[in-house]
């Protein structure tokens, strides 16, 4: 009972942190299950796929009724972080779980270094980087013209292939929806408004995050006990953090995850050292 | 080949209203099968039954809480590939023939996935 409301209120929080900072939940999920709960790494990367599908799925449904994503560029690169998803997810199996744990320390390390940063970047003029405009209408002309959409010109493809490629790989290998990956690939490398990077990235993670758990369900890695309260959580959590967004200083928050994340590194690696 | 922005817009909220859609009901799966935990006195951590399609039916026909817990589940990981297939759909009917290749291309690489992991060839 305890444990179930535990996992309940964990994945809550992550869903709240995930949803306000616009990430899947997954950076948090993991050291939640793993340091919290004592279960497996593998384990914890199958229950927060789960998280990360249940989370993107909903907000991927309301950015496609307002028209904010992509659904062609999404799903040209969806092909190939596919792909690299199926490549992960075979060698999850194989690998050590010390090696896996140290790759997701430093994933840890990475986000909060980037989390870090874009604090001293304003939102609106990061946002407005790399747009070039485009005046032909989208669906017609070369592929580039295709994948564009209104007002933005997508650029870079084969810069795209390659990104969605290793962000499926990471997604299956650390359990996360990759969006930390996919945001800034599409965006700074291809050219697309950040708003719409956004959106687009969550259609696809979920894509992702499925083929995944597919595999991870077929080797026994997901626990239904585990799975079932935690992605509630998450689920309620997101949906809070979507209505709770305008009143919170994401300042502040963002520090506070900062450290959140740097605490939670420090932990995973003294656990492979120990 | 040009396609008609209003199409595009109707193929797009179609897709989003089933997203949201699977996702409350996958969430009220989810709930039915803690709640029947709380009531069975099962905690989270007794370690659950790994997925078998051939007791399925049977443990939702007799609420055990693993049933539902499954089937909330699979309606998760099953609602971003009707995405896809609504899509590929959609662009069939618009015939934009290379966005449905690649929506076939997205289901050969999980249906080999699938593949690689139950016959456990990796």
């Amino acid at each position: 009972m305890i444990a179930g409301l535990l996992l309940l209120g964990g994945g809550a929080a992550a869903g709240v942190f995930g949803s306000l900072l616009g990430l899947g939940g997954g950076v948090l999920i993991v050291p939640l299950l793993t340091l919290g709960f004592g279960l497996p790494l593998r384990e914890a990367v199958g229950v927060s796929l789960v998280c990360v599908i249940m989370t993107s799925s909903a907000a991927a449904g309301v950015y496609l009724e307002r028209h904010v994503a992509n659904l062609r560029l999404g799903m040209t690169l969806e092909f190939f972080t596919a792909l690299g998803a199926l490549i992960g997810g075979s060698i999850a199996f194989l690998l050590d779980q010390r090696l896996i744990t140290l790759l997701f320390t430093g994933l840890l390390v990475y986000v909060a270094v980037t989390m870090a940063r874009v604090g001293r970047v304003p939102a609106t003029a990061a946002a407005e980087l790399d747009v070039a405009p485009v005046t032909d209408e989208p669906g017609a002309g070369t592929v580039l013209d295709r994948l564009s959409g209104e007002g933005y010109r997508v650029r870079n493809i084969g810069l795209g292939v390659a990104g969605a490629t290793g962000a499926g790989v990471a997604s299956a290998l650390l359990g996360i929806g990759g969006g930390i990956v996919k945001v800034p690939l599409m965006h700074v490398g291809m050219g697309v408004p950040l708003r719409v990077a956004t959106a687009t990235s969550n259609l696809m993670i979920g894509i992702t995050a499925a083929a995944s758990t597919v595999i991870y369900i077929a080797h026994g890695g997901i626990d239904p006990y585990v799975a079932g309260p935690t992605a509630i959580g998450v689920f309620m959590g997101a949906s809070a953090g979507s209505r709770l967004s305008h009143l919170v200083d994401l300042r502040l928050l963002r520090l506070l995850f900062v450290a959140v994340l740097g605490f939670t590194a420090l932990q995973m690696l003294l656990r492979v050292v120990g | 080949m040009t396609t008609p922005r209003s199409a595009t817009f109707g193929t797009e909220r179609r897709i989003g209203r089933l997203l949201i859609a699977l996702a409350y009901v996958s969430v009220a799966l989810l709930v039915g099968g803690v709640a029947l935990m709380l009531v069975g006195g099962i905690s989270p951590l007794d370690g659950g039954p790994p997925l078998d399609l051939d007791v399925l039916v049977p443990n939702l026909a007799t609420l055990d809480p693993a049933g539902l817990l499954w089937l909330g589940l699979l309606t998760v990981i099953v609602t971003p590939f009707s995405q896809v297939a609504l899509a590929g759909y959609a662009y069939a009917r618009e015939r934009d023939w290379s966005m449905v290749r690649i929506a076939i291309g997205i289901f050969a690489i999980i249906a080999v996935g699938i593949g690689v992991a139950v016959t456990g060839t990796v």
